[in-house]
């Protein structure tokens, strides 16, 4: 077997993969790219006209209802497809608080809006430092890998 | 190692896309869906550095645009990044900052949620949550088994210039089956070539959602770092929703120092001084959101932290709140309070909040007062107090001003004012809703 072969073989994978795959796409009807009605504002409860199981992400409305709960665990659903998030919500929503190196802290964009759950109210300099010892993984998530620009004065 | 454009190179990219975007808006209008949004913040605030007093101004621009339908396909793209310009002195690093957080092009199929995507975006799927130059893709077959893939060059940031960086690439993709409204559940693989304390990042994934009944659901995900032959983290959540008011949810969650933090590029994670590297953490949590009556949420959360290594010491936190919803939903008014308490005193604070909304016509007010005290003190005090006060216009439907003053004692302030203005420009050619 020559070096290319594993290559040819991956890429003739794909095609054929691709030629299926095209003919073979669910035809559940999938989540609009836009919600179709004018949102109103403050959080929106989609159990008020939505009844049982969203087409395409298949989920029952009630596991993405804008709780308490679904908030501190939105990443776990997300992590399973963010087609009905992006339904309402705008790829910059995400990217308000899911930044690199931005030098905004959210709660601070969001100085007029103090119902949403802006992480790292108040004078965050301080508390993170026992947040951080206690359940530093809880910080990874966000600040692993993604560095703002910030941390560097400090954690140099 | 990849790092952004510096903002130099991209504060005037983005100032051209913000004067093209009115040239776009008319020329492409009759066939897309176009809305753009522009958030400009100019800030104000003073430090005393070392006896010297410097006076901030930076002036941030924040643009995001949208455009969907595009040739009347399911195409669209998308595009979002801020810049800085200090008007004072420098608040970062130089006079000038900025940072591109997606431009991407996509597509999404109105069948099966098949969607491929094209250019810098923000992904999660499976074990990757990343920010991705490069491309994606998703698709479903008919019974349900689907397969998505993704590779690139990650777009990270390291703040060190010579010791642990980003990666140099970046690939992965899940294998998932999904039973609408039963289950859906996930294997998945990244892989990202780079110096993370002398290896690669290799993870495998597993997730699963699975409706039991229809009030109780299960969550789960588990990530296994294969370059250090140990489970990184654990998340398994029991999820109860009878009706539509009252929501309760209880896990357990788990990660290894060794085996999450291998992959950091933040010094913090892989600092001896700050962590021990052999810790594990094993938490077990609770959450209940309770609409009692209409308009009125009742919120507790708990969570109890055990530690492997007895020199952190164990902790429990315990959260307690209301939210009231007025004024046709448009007002929110909260109160809540939280408590940690800890093996060690220097872990252990309160935690009180009150915060309301106030939006009379055209106009929006806000107040959110927020009190914490330490059991110990921090740099010789024990509590830290912060009051933001915030008053808005809605000059246009298209057009909001507003402006925040923030006062801050705590252990780092003795006392603080920071002032804010915001204008916020919302343009779109469609209708439908989108936040």
């Amino acid at each position: 077997m020559t070096r290319r072969a594993p290559f040819a073989a991956v890429l003739g994978a794909v095609l054929i993969a691709l030629f299926v795959g095209c003919s073979a796409v669910s035809q559940t009807p999938s989540v609009p790219p836009k919600h179709p009605e004018e949102l109103p504002a403050g959080r929106v409860d989609c159990l008020e006209c939505h009844k049982d199981v969203s087409s395409g992400a298949l989920k029952p409305y009630a596991t993405v209802r804008h709780s308490r709960v679904f908030i501190d665990a939105h990443g776990t659903y997300a992590r399973q497809g963010q087609n009905l998030c992006a339904s309402c919500h705008a790829p910059s929503f995400c990217q308000t608080c899911h930044t690199r190196k931005d030098e905004m802290k959210p709660n601070v964009k969001m100085g007029d809006r103090p119902d949403r759950r802006a992480p790292h109210r108040g004078d965050y300099l301080v508390t993170h430092r026992i947040d951080g010892r206690l359940d530093p993984g809880s910080c990874f998530r966000c600040h692993g890998n993604k560095v703002d620009a910030r941390c560097r004065e400090c954690h140099k | 190692m990849t790092v952004a454009p510096s903002g130099k190179r991209l504060i005037p990219s983005i100032v051209a896309i913000s004067l093209l975007l009115p040239l776009l808006l008319a020329g492409t209008a009759r066939s897309a869906d176009l809305s753009a949004s522009s958030s400009t913040y100019l800030r104000y605030y003073q430090r005393d550095l070392g006896g010297t007093k410097y006076t901030y101004a930076p002036l941030y621009e924040y643009l995001s645009a949208d455009a969907a339908n595009l040739g009347g396909a399911p195409v669209a793209l998308h595009f979002y990044g801020w810049g800085r310009v200090d008007l004072s002195d420098p608040s970062g690093s130089g006079k000038e900052s900025g940072g591109l957080g997606s431009a991407y092009l996509e597509y999404l199929h109105p069948k099966g949620n098949a969607q491929m995507k094209l250019g810098r975006f923000f992904l999660t799927e499976g074990v990757a949550v990343e920010t991705l130059d490069g491309a994606f893709f998703k698709v479903t077959t008919p019974v349900g088994i689907g397969i998505s893939g993704y590779g690139g060059v990650p777009v990270e940031q390291s703040t060190l210039d010579n010791a642990t960086t980003a990666g140099n690439s970046l690939y992965g993709g899940r294998l998932f089956f999904n039973r609408s409204g039963v289950t859906e559940i996930g294997v998945s693989y990244l892989k990202e070539k780079g110096p993370f304390q002398g290896k690669d990042r290799e993870l495998y994934g597993g997730d699963l959602w699975l409706r039991i009944a229809p009030p109780v659901e299960v969550t789960a995900q588990a990530t296994y770092n294969q370059s250090t032959k140990g489970m990184a983290s654990q998340r398994y959540a029991l999820r109860v929703t009878p009706g539509s008011r009252f929501d309760i949810s209880a896990g357990y969650e788990a990660y290894s120092y060794k085996d999450l933090f291998q992959t950091a590029v933040h010094p913090a994670f892989i600092s001896s001084s700050l962590f021990d590297n052999t810790d594990k953490v094993r938490t077990i949590f609770g959450v209940l959101d309770w609409e009692v009556v209409s308009g009125l949420t009742l919120e507790l959360a708990a969570k109890s932290i055990r530690h492997d290594n007895v020199m952190t010491g164990n902790a429990n936190r315990g959260e307690a709140g209301v939210r009231y919803v007025f004024n046709d939903k448009k007002d929110v008014f909260g109160l809540s309070a939280a408590a940690v308490t800890a093996d060690q005193e220097k872990n252990e604070y309160q935690e009180f909040r009150g915060f309301v909304t106030w939006s009379p016509a055209k106009f929006h007010f806000s107040l959110d007062a927020l009190t914490q005290k330490y059991k110990k003190e921090i740099d010789g005090r024990k509590n830290a107090h912060q009051l933001v006060a915030s008053a808005g216009y809605k000059v246009r439907p298209y057009l909001s001003v507003s402006g925040d003053m923030t006062y801050t004692q705590s252990p780092t302030f003795q006392q603080d004012y920071a002032g804010l203005f915001r204008a916020t420009l919302e343009l779109g050619t469609a209708t439908g809703g989108k936040k």
